[in-house]
């Protein structure tokens, strides 16, 4: 009785698994696998040391670009959070709360045409200066390059993180905050020393998920910046799509999963520090 | 430790409320509550859920935003202050530790927000540490202490920055009833030590009467009665402090004016009264409250001797331990008594109730309070 059903639950997981073996796991291994052999079939390394010599330049700027990224989007993201807890004008309150998460719902690609109309040399941005005055239309510079791969990240990202730290900050006892401002701190300081820390975890966890995303993202760097240097996917679609290379662009991706990796690994450190502390 | 106590010095500091109102979303909840602290003493707030005691000590803080009315601290007015520029420390229901913190982070946050040096904070969270009988938690985590140790620490954090006003949100509730004996004369002792003005807010009857000086009544956004818990225990002001203060039997009354005095008759029986023993009982249809111990029972034809001798059949019987308790039904009531003999239920008896502890008030009144 108990054999058949445990055969039955294989059974009803199976389709799952098929799915997940040949959608998943497949297509990963055979790139693994695919990054460590040359063309003659055998083991090397020889697509890595072809990424690193082409890529080494890219491989630095995405992980400044999404290290910078992620440090900006959890500046802003305890901001909204921290305002949404702590603020105190029920106007500034509750337009922030109906306006924040829009972006959520704006697709990578679609926030990245928003960014080119908005950063461009022309663009929104420096137009609304240039009629208001405050610039003149010779100084007018793009700003799709790097910085605006950043804004975009920023813009797309901190809401993601901004509901998680609200919700966490919403979920703390409200006395332990009113503690600090009955002792005499200010809102700030009951933020940064007070609610932050109780709510660390979350924020982490929300940054490690953006890190990872921002590494992913194809769209934005390839319409926000086109030129050279770029971020790794983009090569990587540049591998394949103009030469056939799959090796190199495998290397590659192997070189993200790595950098990612990286994220999570400090992420768990910060995890197990915590609990042999506790 | 007296040496080490005689370092802190938390002179209290007077505070007077002026026609304070509150209103949650146009609710009003504090209906112009005018009240004096002398510095020093114990007041508590005392009152059912719902009566505004928390949204006054809150409102005191700076917690809840005050619609008009005035706070006066030494003569300024705090209420239009930030909570952070109040002064006030207050010691919360949850205790509200800092869980990412050890002990000393913990009582020390205050000194460190007026950028008092290390030493000075490690050597005052260690004086207060042995007043709290806690010396050498300076390292635990907060987390890993049991509830009446973190009370003593969120008690320890608001005085540690030598307040002048104490705030005490039933500071007890949640811990259990043996601590919480404990905790009611240590809170009492080092307040007395330290000469703090305090104001703790309480739904706990013989909290409020073992620990304050002072009691204050509140009713629905108002003070009921202001008193020592004698006052206020032996002669309520209203029948809601009446009732509120354990007077719970209520007996139907016909008061009357005399030649000789009053003549009060409940239930068919009638006592007379000199108007030296019944001084100002209001005339007419009246209502008396009286405690479960002011009653006894006696036989149907027993000599009133000076008693309201109402007669009354037993309904019910229960023995909570050293005496009998009795639901006596007379004059039309169900009447709780105490009594030391035992009677069976269906029995016909007489309430024996000396006058004098009787709780009269109108009947309008009453009505009111109920």
């Amino acid at each position: 009785m108990s054999l058949s059903q445990r055969q039955l639950a294989l059974l009803l997981i199976a389709p799952g698994l098929a799915l997940v073996a040949a959608l998943f796991l497949y297509p990963l291994c055979f790139s693994l696998i695919s990054a460590f052999t040359d063309p003659d079939g055998g083991f090397s390394l020889q697509a890595f040391a072809k990424a690193y010599e082409l890529y080494s330049g890219d491989i630095f700027f995405t992980v400044v670009i999404v290290v910078t990224s992620c440090a900006l989007t959890a500046l802003v993201a305890v901001a909204i959070a921290g305002t949404l807890t702590l603020g105190e004008n029920p106007w500034i309150v509750g337009t922030l709360r109906a306006l924040y998460r829009w972006p959520l719902f704006i697709p990578f690609i679609v926030a990245a045409q928003c960014m080119r109309t908005f950063l461009a040399k022309n663009g929104l941005m420096n137009n609304t200066f240039v009629s208001l005055g405050l610039m003149e239309p010779l100084q007018a510079v793009s700003y799709l390059d790097w910085r605006g791969i950043i804004a975009t990240f920023v813009w797309k990202q901190t809401p993601f993180v901004a509901l998680l730290l609200a919700g966490a900050l919403a979920a703390l006892d409200r006395a332990t905050l009113e503690a600090g401002r009955n002792l005499g701190a200010s809102r700030l300081r009951v933020l940064i020393e007070l609610a932050l820390p109780q709510v660390l975890p979350t924020l982490l966890v929300a940054l490690v998920l953006s890190f990872v995303t921002m590494l992913s993202v194809l769209s934005v760097p390839m319409m926000v910046a086109g030129s050279q240097p770029t971020m790794l996917t983009v090569d990587m679609a540049f591998r394949i799509n103009a030469y056939g290379d799959y090796a190199t662009a495998n290397a590659l991706g192997v070189i993200t999963y790595l950098i990612s990796a990286g994220a999570a690994i400090l992420y768990l450190r910060h995890g197990m520090t915590k609990e042999t502390a506790s | 430790m007296q040496a080490e106590t005689q370092t802190m010095s938390c002179a209290g500091a007077a505070i007077q409320v002026r026609d304070l109102r509150v209103a949650y979303g146009g609710t009003p909840v504090l209906h112009g509550v005018s009240l004096d602290f002398a510095p020093g003493t114990f007041t508590a707030l005392l009152g059912s859920s719902g009566c505004g005691k928390t949204t006054l000590l809150r409102s005191l803080c700076g917690f809840v935003p005050v619609t008009s009315g005035a706070i006066l601290v030494g003569n300024r007015d705090v209420a239009p202050l930030p909570p952070e520029k109040r002064g006030m420390a207050m010691v919360f229901q949850s205790y509200a530790l800092w869980p990412h913190m050890t002990v000393l982070q913990n009582m020390g946050y205050g000194l460190r927000l007026r950028g008092k040096p290390k030493a000075e904070i490690v050597a005052k969270v260690a004086a207060l540490l042995a007043m709290l009988g806690l010396t050498g938690y300076e390292e635990r985590k907060v987390t890993a202490l049991s509830g009446g140790q973190r009370q003593r620490v969120a008690l320890g954090r608001a005085l540690a920055i030598d307040p002048g006003i104490l705030l005490l949100d039933e500071p007890l509730s949640n811990l259990d009833a043996k601590i919480r004996m404990t905790m009611r004369h240590e809170i009492r002792a080092i307040q007395q030590r330290l000469g703090v003005t305090a104001i703790h807010v309480t739904h706990d009857r013989e909290e409020a009467m073992t620990m304050a000086d002072r009691l204050v009544i509140m009713q629905a956004g108002r003070v009921a009665q202001v008193g020592s818990p004698e006052e206020v225990y032996d002669r309520p002001a209203s029948a809601f402090v009446a009732n509120f203060m354990g007077a719970e039997n209520v007996l139907p009354l016909h008061v009357e004016r005399t030649g000789a005095g009053t003549a009060i008759t409940a239930g068919g029986a009638v006592v007379h009264l000199t108007n030296r023993d019944a001084p100002a009982h209001p005339t007419g249809e009246a209502v008396a409250y009286f405690r479960d111990d002011v009653a006894s029972l006696d036989a149907p034809d027993a000599d009133p001797r000076g008693d309201l001798l109402v007669p009354g059949l037993i309904v019910a019987r229960s023995y909570p331990g050293g005496l009998y308790r009795y639901r006596v039904e007379a004059a039309g009531r169900q009447i709780t008594v105490d009594d030391a003999t035992r009677h069976e239920p269906g029995v016909a008896v007489s309430l024996r109730i000396p006058t004098e502890r009787l709780h009269i008030f109108p009947a309008a009144e009453a009505a009111l309070a109920a």
